[in-house]
């Protein structure tokens, strides 16, 4: 404490904002709008000290896959690997996000401008209209295939209920997989996000040891419970068309402009 | 319905029907005072053996080994004595056998390169086939041997995430033969019709350093047959879920990833294929009885003859018929009050630990000697079960303990348990077994998320802690680390000083004392014991209408751990007229809830920090509901003292001659549950035959 006192304003400005980052925004509003991108969308895996949990989630801190910032924004936008694509991102949002993580951790590289964003994404197909878990994304037949791989795979941790109580009483509580406290965590994000995490995490002891099909109808039947409604067509294992599925807490929550898609976005 | 009608159509035929020689009142002994330790025998088998007492003892039965106790380490080792040529007659208080085995989960780490490992190691299947999914551990994580178990079991640098050391303290001797019997065990087990899964990870107490948990499990198939290795739906609790059956008192779990489809597994698959095994070999069992007494040769010098057991009867809670267990074969009908036992070769106490039994709780824990908290298997077991027997009786004959502070260094020691509603709230026991009716309700399980929807209140009503943090414990340390040594799973490195290097234990703690809030004085606490009384939930409709809470039978009931009122006062008064241990009036309920809905109202609980963690709801609409929230005191750690060969041991550090000891009767072996009692079974078992015959 005694020495941020001694050093005063203007050098922690410099620490916060180096001095090529990008101009056509006030330095600050561009770091804390990637701030709270970052939270939002990364943090999850990546952690607030962007330690990442390697070999899992890879660290951003001191990463030198972040020099390039092309490959930076078309990673998020995209996708990369286990890393779910991120498309309802602005060029705006995507400019303060790229920004943000090059920045931190003593990453110490400049800002990404707007129209860097735009350049890199140039030739990129538009963003499908977003939709939401409350939109019918799942088919009941789905549901009830991932009930089955529910009991064996999840269940015994999970509890039937899905509300993180284990049958077995020596068992720890484990994050509840439906209903008000998981949505605290997952509302906002898309189902690629869950995809991924799920598979890249889960069954703790052995993850990815199921079938790509697997964990799908697993989040469908996670929709199901969360009295989500089933439609017509199936939840399909692919990120790229997950992405395109906003987990909203209820019906109505969803803006419209969100669900009309990123490029429409201002 | 099983029961001693649809018991497995192979019932087993017991060849020798005398395998004890029951002679009631065969007088024996001598006058009291008569000889200084003067041990009389006479020339013939039957004869006279010495007093223990100022009376003369007199035995109504006998057998090579006698032992105490029919859960996981009595079963074991009585089956490990018939194998190697005696007899055995064991004696369970209950009315059935299994002790809390039978409402285990079944996960069982062993290791040391037991077979199990190495089958996994291997890619096979079970020798019945029935394991149709690959292993789920890799080779180089199930590659294990004695040595490093046994370095593992005494590691003295693996700290928990509670910031203790529960394997520094283990007693070496008991470790490392722990360790080395521990393929043999796995071979018996598997021998006497017991089905291992795959190893996935290991449990607290299983060493950091290799994959060493198989959870054990039968197949679902049109009969129960224990030869086959099947189970019908019903007697596996899984056709409704709702109701458990007489075979299993907990729902079988779902096995299908760790064995394939149609697998189900708990503590019914092992607790009754050992059961099945032992009554085929002719082990004899006087059930309804409750082990009180070690006959020495003299008070506290000299050889162990026998022991005293007095009639127990577990009556149907409704009917009062005497409840029979589900199977009969090697049962003895005895209902005299007290019968003596003598044991030609050894007496095996194997009648569980002392959680049961709230004046020796209070050795460990003072605020736990309040009777209002059970421990787990209350119903199942009844008040005889894990009541500190064999640690009394060893105590008067001389013995000496072990482990006296180990209790406190495992997290389900004691707990707060997330099953709100019924006493018994350790278990998801279900109607349908005869002894569901002595908890009333099987509990409402709402998870540790559960906790953000209601306040919790002491016995005066007033809030104690963040409810949120209550029911949280601390992890075991546990492969694959489970951060309780730096690094997972094969980057562990035992007898590191790193693992406790201080840096390193502040980075990993992690224990909420919310139990001992639970516990502590309050302004109802009175002399001399001053408890702290009985604890509830309180919420109200919305509460119920968010989360979809079931609040009906068989979840709750009118027993005494469940209430409902239009008004906060009118749930008070209800609750201290209901439950017989609130002891007080909670007087400052209404108070506590008022002050609560400001907090709610102003977004922040300055008592105890409620909004860091989960928002909080407004406790408004009638009905009101308060349910109860248990401390369970579960395992025992701290018990007899015994060596390697799980002989008791006294005060000099003496063996007490033909006096065995195993399971959670025993101390000084921080090693959770299962694992610990068979081994201990088995190696009891194997000494216990070599004893000279009296």
């Amino acid at each position: 404490m005694t020495l941020r006192l001694v050093v005063g304003a203007p050098a922690l400005a410099c620490l916060i904002a180096p001095a090529a980052v990008a101009q056509q925004r006030s330095d600050t509003d561009l770091l804390e709008q990637g701030q709270q991108l970052y939270q939002e969308k990364c943090a999850l895996c990546h952690k607030d000290s962007g330690a990442g949990d390697p070999p899992t989630f890879p660290a951003l801190s001191g990463s030198d896959q972040l020099q390039d910032p092309v490959r930076v924004v078309r990673s998020i936008r995209r996708g990369r690997g286990r890393m779910p694509p991120f498309p309802g991102l602005t060029a705006e949002e995507l400019s303060s996000l790229a920004t943000y993580v090059r920045d931190q951790w003593a990453n110490g590289s400049r800002g990404v401008t707007t129209e860097e964003v735009a350049s890199a994404l140039e030739g990129f197909d538009e963003a499908s209209p977003m939709v939401s878990v409350w939109d019918g994304v799942f088919t009941e037949a789905q549901a009830n295939r991932g009930k089955a791989v529910y009991e064996g795979a999840c269940g015994t941790c999970h509890g039937y209920r899905l509300n993180g109580a284990p049958d077995d009483p020596d068992m720890r509580s484990t994050p509840p997989l439906a209903r008000a406290r998981f949505l605290r965590v997952w509302q906002g994000r898309s189902l690629a996000t869950l995809f991924e995490f799920t598979r890249a995490t889960m069954p703790e002891d052995n993850p990815e040891s199921m079938t790509e099909q697997e964990y799908i109808d697993v989040i469908a039947y996670m929709l199901a419970v969360g009295e989500m409604p089933a439609g017509g067509d199936e939840l399909q294992p692919d990120a790229d068309s997950l992405a395109g599925v906003i987990i909203l807490g209820e019906r109505t929550e969803m803006e419209p402009s969100r669900l009309t898609g990123a490029d429409e976005h201002p | 319905m099983p029961t001693k009608d649809n018991r497995p159509s192979n019932e087993p035929t017991i060849e020798n029907k005398k395998p004890l020689n029951r002679r009631d009142f065969v007088k024996t002994g001598v006058a009291a005072g008569l000889g200084s330790g003067a041990l009389l025998k006479s020339a013939e088998a039957q004869a006279q053996v010495p007093a223990s007492g100022p009376q003369q003892t007199v035995w109504h039965y006998e057998a090579d080994v006698v032992i105490a106790g029919g859960g996981c380490a009595g079963l074991t080792a009585a089956i490990r004595a018939v194998d190697l040529g005696a007899s055995v007659l064991v004696v369970d208080q209950n009315f059935d056998l299994g002790g809390r085995m039978l409402h285990s989960a079944a996960r069982m780490s062993l290791g040391g390169g037991d077979p199990v490992q190495q089958r996994d190691i291997r890619g096979e299947s079970d020798r019945e086939g029935f394991i149709t999914v690959d292993p789920i551990e890799d080779p180089e994580e199930l590659d294990d041997d004695v040595e490093l178990l046994f370095t593992d079991l005494t590691d003295w640098s693996v700290v928990d995430p509670k910031g203790q050391a529960p394997y520094r303290y283990n007693e070496r001797e008991l470790a490392r033969t722990w360790a080395e019997n521990c393929p043999a065990t796995r071979q018996f087990l598997i021998d006497n019709y017991v089905r291992f899964s795959r190893v996935a990870g290991t449990h607290g107490g299983g060493g950091l350093s290799r994959a060493r948990l198989a959870t054990c499990f039968l197949m679902l198939g049109d009969v129960t047959d224990i030869k086959a290795g099947t189970i019908t739906a019903e007697d596996a609790g899984v056709a409704d879920r709702e109701r458990s059956s007489a075979f299993a008192p907990v729902r079988m779990n779902n096995a299908s990833r760790m064995v394939g489809p149609n697998a189900v597994a708990n503590g019914a698959a092992l607790s009754r294929s050992l059961e099945f095994s032992a009554r085929e070999k002719g082990v004899e069992f006087l059930l309804h009885r409750r082990f009180d007494e070690i006959v020495r040769e003299q008070p506290v010098a000299g050889r162990v003859l026998g022991i005293k057991a007095h009639y127990s009867p577990r009556q149907h809670p409704e009917t009062g018929e005497l409840l029979e267990s589900l199977w009969q074969d090697g049962n003895i009908d005895e209902r005299r009050e007290t019968v003596n036992i003598r044991a030609r070769k050894a007496v095996i106490l194997a009648s569980g630990g002392h959680a049961g039994n709230p004046e020796v709780r209070s050795m460990f824990y003072p605020a736990l000697r309040d009777p209002c908290f059970p421990t787990s298997g209350r119903a199942l077991l009844g008040s005889g079960g894990q009541d500190g027997s064999a640690l009394i009786a060893g105590l008067r004959i001389g013995a000496n303990l072990a482990g006296m502070q180990q209790n406190l260094s495992y997290f389900t020691t004691f707990h707060i348990s997330t099953r709100l509603g019924t006493r018994d709230a350790y278990t998801g026991m279900m109607p349908g077994h005869p002894t569901f009716g002595f908890r009333g309700s099987a509990g409402f399980n709402v998870g540790r998320s559960g906790f953000e929807e209601f306040i919790a209140v002491n016995q005066v009503g007033k809030r104690f802690f963040n409810e949120v943090r209550l029911p949280a414990r601390p992890g075991p340390s546990a492969y694959p680390g489970d951060r309780g040594a730096p690094g997972r799973g094969l980057d562990h490195t035992p007898v590191d000083w790193r693992n406790c290097r201080k840096e390193w234990v502040r980075e990993m703690y992690n224990y909420d004392h919310g139990v001992h809030a639970a516990l502590a004085l309050n302004e109802g606490s009175e002399p001399p014991d001053y408890f702290s009384g009985p604890i509830w939930a309180v919420f109200d409709q919305d509460a119920v209408d968010r989360n979809g809470w079931e609040l009906r039978y068989p979840y709750v009931s009118d027993n005494g751990y469940f209430f409902q009122a239009d008004t906060i006062e009118g749930l008070a008064e209800q609750i201290r007229a209901g439950n017989e241990f609130q002891r007080v009036p909670l007087r400052y309920l209404s108070e506590t809830v008022a002050t609560w809905n400001g907090y709610v109202e102003s977004g922040a609980d300055p008592e105890f920090e409620r909004e860091v963690d989960a928002p909080m709801n407004r406790i408004g609409t009638a009905p009101f509901y308060a349910l109860s929230i248990m401390v369970i005191w579960h395992d025992s750690y701290g018990g007899l003292r015994v060596n390697g060969r799980q002989q008791v041991v006294d005060m000099q550090g003496q063996v007490i001659p033909g006096l065995y000891a195993g399971g959670e009767a025993v101390g000084g072996f921080n090693k959770h549950g299962l694992g610990k009692g068979h081994v201990h079974g088995y190696i009891a078992g194997t000494h216990a035959v070599e004893e000279p015959s009296l």
